[in-house]
């Protein structure tokens, strides 16, 4: 492992370790745009310059790897004078867009011109001009005359999508991003190079112009989108509730993660949060009988529940839990069954559509947490078996958590005459569907974003997601609609008496093997891979 | 031998998953269509199993290569230093008054484009101007007229 | 006073016709061949080495030693090229289409010789698109080649499409493997990791032109006829105002002076000299009292320019320097290739305000701004190509600098 010295520190790389990344590990920024991580070596950008001793001109640190002995300064004033140069060659051609341009508070231009720049503009002729708010495709937005060219946008789409959609064309400061004419940008991660483009070059079609990023909050959490389970950041607006058009959650991130997600995540993934401030939304708790929608409070619809559930025999009952819910739900779950002696519970709902599935991320199971389902055990009955005895009436309670059993993979008219045929209907979800508008009794859950929780990747992998905002309205988190329904049916099982996620995530720890020794804080950011 | 034909004998004298041929195969593409189109690109890109993207952006990059229509006849005059100390400015404006249009243009009848360009390489020859790209050398002022009329066939 | 100079790569082609292959023979056409097969390919590396041979497209390295960098099949087991740069567009720089068009078969000739020296089977030419005649010429001639003399090589001419930085040594072999011709970052090396990744040798049509003469009459002749640090002889593109513009082929250290009056006439009219450019447009440029320097390297590095493909720009007091720096600002512009981002602004930058100030709309500050923004670039790019362009920017400000305020109007 090489030795080197960085601004009088001493680090130990990994060997092949370039000078950003050791800098980075000795606590030194090295400015840079066209490199990326994730990406091949581009060295065009010049601005991650380093002095090296023993080497007659600084270098650039991207394409240089840690040797052992190495002796490398980054703030010289030879450096310092090169990255002003640099960042004014940056800046001779590029638009004063700030006040109009998206990136503002988190461009790149702006950032490393405040921190390494700060020289007296001398440009007085015309800039090149180059088009501007050009659609790539459905989700992408060009403007070429923001472009630094640090390619890593072209790079994204040879590389990693392998789908070449970009090239640079022409030659000099004439040179340009564009697509061939009549070609889109459509591939399934289309909205990554928005993340990668270091300015306001490639932008987000929908989030132009909704908020300022400065008015923006985040919180660390995990896609719900499919089994991949992605690392992400949630940025919502809680401050400028007149921008957005009053939507909280503004837009999805990928967070890095080497064995998930890497830099990446998926474009259904990225643009699939409308649902949560949609008005589907549930707000209350409903009773629904002789046509009236009655709202009830939490005290009053968990005394329903209760009625419910104790009005019939255990094996006169029906669960259809969803591989939407966290561990700490299905887990608070199957107690709250175990208790009853309720053993007609499943999760499997076929889709109505196979999912999609490739060699990159996305996976075909659109549920985030398939695994936890599995592993916590909520597969004593079977979905079709079920049905088939709600149908024969005998089942009489069917309590369904999410799913919109007329839009699956079930045949409709089988799933019309359970439900028909059921004596009542528990539905508890965080929105509105075809199987919620039939319920005798719907229960409003907290959307994943509203609560904090974990889930299961297809790998195993334990992660947590954490709350990014207040639930809406009324709705609140499953292990916590479980938790007053246990307390209320009595019994003091602690899993049951959580007044914190964390808690029944101890409980889960001590029951179930594959979670045995886990704990939030050792799960962190990264997640912990559950036992098999 | 049709162009696919063509661009598929030129891609076998490079190795292998290379993409050397796209320079021979756009040169033959512009040869048969006069000049890139968008469809001749993506006729070109198909031939090579390449994107669009790739081959515009390497059409693109050159300047032999016309990603718009041009004349019959090319006629392009060196005005780079050797041949500027020598008249090259007044060889241009000879042509562009006897063609009636602007270097960087097509003559109105279609015959001619005009175009500077840079060192052709012919510097002690000055000046030089590629007409269809073949050298002309020692070109003056005077001699265009005779060369506008052998062009434009006296019009 | 001339110095005459016995002709190495034109020998012969004042009297016979050496496009031919027949005539080439006549005069001794590849026998050197004949004789470099015969030694080892490390003895041929040896004889460049002892011959002082310097590179002649501008970078001016030993040739010998650039060819010991490839490394042995034992080594990388992959197959060698030999890439040969005939993409010459640096303005003033005219004798590779002279001797492409000139001497064909001793071109192939020291082709094939150094394939040899390098252990590769497979040569490339890259011959700039513009050079349709010279093309022509060199295809006529490879067809003459019987298949014994080829010896299993394959020679490939690869045009290319109007981009001088395809000239620059990795720009070429960007562009030759299909890719737009962007000068690659180093490391890794050309000789390690070059054309398709393979071992690679790039060298220019002059530098193999006089590979034969080398191995016929040995490197010690080559050596001795030059200075300590560069051997042979030198072809010399003279053009601008000079009676008898041309290709000279002199002495390495025929001095400038020498090379402008007895070579080529001295200057047209009765007229004046001004300034003249040495080694290509990227050389700093040299006033008229700056032309007794002798024109090796050593030379015209110690007078604070440089050789490089020995372009001689000669101007006369008729020129308007400014209006010099704006064509070849022009030029930098146009040919950057646009990769990185030093080049791509400053040189479109500086040609605006050179421009401007050639249309008496220049500003106290512009011609301090453009020799700030020249050095601020030098040194910070991926390949040499600003560096080049830097010559003639600060050059010709500063030896004269007094015609470029004068275009300065006084209140600006």
């Amino acid at each position: 492992m090489p030795k080197l010295t960085i601004d009088g520190k001493e680090v130990e790389v990994a060997p092949g370790t370039n000078l950003i990344e050791a800098a980075r590990q000795a606590g030194s920024e090295v400015p840079h745009y066209c490199y990326h991580p994730g990406l091949s070596i581009a060295g065009q950008c010049r601005l991650c310059m380093v002095d090296i001793e023993k080497n007659p001109r600084p270098q650039i640190g991207c394409n240089t790897q840690a040797a052992d002995g190495m002796v490398v300064h980054t703030q010289t004033e030879r450096v310092l004078e090169t990255r002003k140069s640099i960042m004014e060659f940056h800046l001779v051609n590029h638009p004063l867009d700030c006040p109009v341009c998206d990136q503002a508070g988190e461009c790149w231009l702006q950032i490393y011109y405040m921190r390494h720049g700060l020289y007296d503009p001398r440009m007085v002729d015309e800039k090149v001009h180059k088009p501007k708010a050009v659609p790539l495709g459905p989700h992408v937005i060009l403007d070429a005359e923001r472009c630094i060219l640090c390619s890593r946008c072209v790079r994204f789409c040879d590389e990693v999508t392998a789908t070449g959609e970009l090239g640079i064309f022409n030659r000099g400061d004439h040179s340009e991003i564009g697509l061939f004419p009549g070609k889109t940008l459509e591939n399934k991660y289309s909205g990554n190079v928005i993340d990668i483009c270091p300015v306001g070059a490639l932008t987000d079609r929908e989030f132009r112009f909704q908020v300022r990023v400065w008015y923006l909050d985040t919180a660390r959490s995990v896609c719900n989108g499919c089994a991949r389970g992605c690392n992400i950041e949630v940025h919502n607006n809680r401050r400028r509730l007149h921008h957005n058009q009053g939507r909280r959650i503004a837009r999805i991130k990928p967070r890095h993660n080497p064995d998930v997600n890497r830099w990446w995540i998926c474009d259904e993934g990225r643009y699939g949060f409308r649902w949560i401030d949609d008005d589907r939304r549930l707000l209350t708790p409903v009773r629904r009988a002789s046509g009236k929608d009655v709202p009830l409070g939490w005290d009053e619809a968990v005394a329903d529940l209760v009625a419910a559930l104790r009005r019939y025999r255990p094996e006169e009952i029906g669960i259809l839990a969803s591989p939407q819910m966290s561990n700490e739900d299905l887990f608070a779950l199957q107690r709250i069954a175990g208790h009853l002696g309720i053993r007609a519970v499943d999760h499997r709902v076929p889709p109505r559509v196979a999912g999609d599935e490739d060699e990159i991320l996305i996976r075909a199971d659109k549920n985030p947490n398939r695994r936890g389902a599995e592993l916590i055990g909520l597969t004593q009955g079977e979905t079709a078996a079920i049905l088939d005895g709600a149908r024969q009436r005998r089942i009489k309670l069917l309590w369904i958590f999410q799913h919109d059993l007329l839009d699956s993979g079930l045949p409709a008219a089988d799933v019309s005459a359970a439900l028909a045929a059921a004596e009542m209907v528990v539905f508890q979800g965080p929105s509105a569907n075809g199987t919620s508008a039939g319920a005798h009794l719907v229960l409003p859950s907290a959307a994943y974003v509203e609560r904090e929780g974990t889930f299961t990747n297809f790998q195993g992998r334990v992660q947590r997601f954490r709350t990014a905002v207040e639930p809406l309205g009324d709705a609140v988190a499953d292990w916590d609609i479980l938790g007053r329904l246990g307390r209320a049916l009595g019994g003091g099982d602690p899993a049951l008496a959580a007044t914190r996620a964390e808690q029944v995530f101890t409980a889960l720890a001590g029951h179930v093997p594959a979670f045995a020794g886990m704990t939030y804080r050792a799960i962190g950011d990264a997640g912990l891979v559950a036992k098999a | 031998m049709s162009l696919y034909e063509a661009i598929q004998e030129v891609r076998s004298i490079y190795p292998e998953d290379s993409e050397s041929a796209v320079l021979p195969a756009l040169r033959l593409a512009q040869e048969e269509h006069g000049w890139l189109s968008p469809e001749v690109i993506r006729e070109v890109a198909d031939a090579l199993e390449v994107t669009p993207a790739f081959v515009k952006s390497i059409a693109s990059y050159y300047d032999q290569f016309h990603l718009a229509p041009v004349g019959e006849h090319l006629v392009e005059v060196c005005t780079n230093v050797s041949c500027a100390v020598v008249g090259a400015q007044q060889v241009v404006e000879a042509f562009e008054g006897g063609l009636g249009c602007h270097a960087g243009e097509t003559s109105a009848d279609g015959k001619v484009t005009l175009r500077t360009v840079e060192c052709l390489g012919g510097c002690g020859w000055a000046t030089i101007v590629a007409i269809d790209s073949h050298y002309r050398t020692h070109v003056k002022a005077s001699d265009v007229p005779a060369i506008v009329e052998e062009l434009t066939g006296g019009d | 006073m001339a110095t005459e100079v016995e002709k190495i790569v034109f020998a012969g082609a004042d009297d016979r016709d050496l496009t031919k292959l027949a005539e080439y023979e006549a005069v001794g056409g590849y026998e050197a061949l004949a004789k470099a097969r015969a030694m080892a390919p490390q003895d041929v590396t040896e004889e460049l080495i002892t011959s002082e041979l310097r590179g002649r497209g501008g970078a001016f390295f030993p040739t010998g030693r650039k060819w010991s960098f490839v490394p042995s099949k034992d080594q990388i087991p992959k197959p060698h090229y030999l890439v040969v740069n005939a993409d010459e567009s640096e303005p003033g720089s005219f004798k590779d289409n002279e001797i492409i068009s000139r001497v064909p078969h001793r071109f192939i000739e020291g082709c094939l010789i150094t394939a040899h020296a390098i252990d590769s089977k497979h040569v490339f030419v890259y011959i700039r698109g513009e050079y349709s005649g010279p093309y022509e010429i060199l295809v006529n001639a490879l067809e003459e080649i019987p298949k014994d003399v080829l010896g299993g090589v394959t020679i490939v001419v690869h045009r290319g499409a109007g981009a001088y930085i395809c000239g620059e040594e990795t720009g070429l072999l960007s562009s030759l493997e299909g890719k737009k011709g962007w000068p690659k970052i180093k490391p890794p090396f050309p000789a390690i990791k070059g054309a398709f990744g393979q071992p690679t040798i790039v060298n220019n049509v002059e530098t193999i032109a006089a590979v034969p003469h080398i191995i016929n009459r040995g490197a010690a002749w080559f050596a001795g006829l030059g200075t300590k640090t560069q051997g042979g002889t030198r072809l010399y593109s003279v053009s601008g105002h000079v009676v008898k513009p041309g290709v000279v082929e002199a002495p390495v250290s025929v001095t400038l002076r020498s090379l402008i009056y007895d070579h080529c006439g001295g200057i047209p009219d009765g007229r004046r000299l001004k300034a003249v450019v040495p080694g290509g447009s990227s050389a700093p440029i040299l006033t008229a009292d700056e032309i007794d320097v002798s024109m090796d390297a050593d030379g015209l590095k110690a007078a604070g320019t440089m050789i490089g493909s020995a372009g001689v720009i000669v101007m006369d007091e008729t020129v308007s320097i400014p209006e010099a720096l704006m064509v070849v600002a022009r030029f930098y512009a146009h040919e950057s290739c646009g990769q990185c981002t030093p080049c791509r602004e400053s040189t479109g930058w500086i040609y605006k305000m050179s421009h401007r100030i050639v249309e008496g709309k220049g500003r106290k500050e512009d011609l301090d701004t453009i020799l700030d923004v020249a050095k601020r670039g030098a040194g910070t790019t991926i390949c040499a190509f600003y560096d080049g362009a830097v010559g003639p920017y600060v050059s010709y400000i500063e030896k004269f600098r007094e015609e470029f305020e004068a275009l300065i109007p006084r209140d600006a």
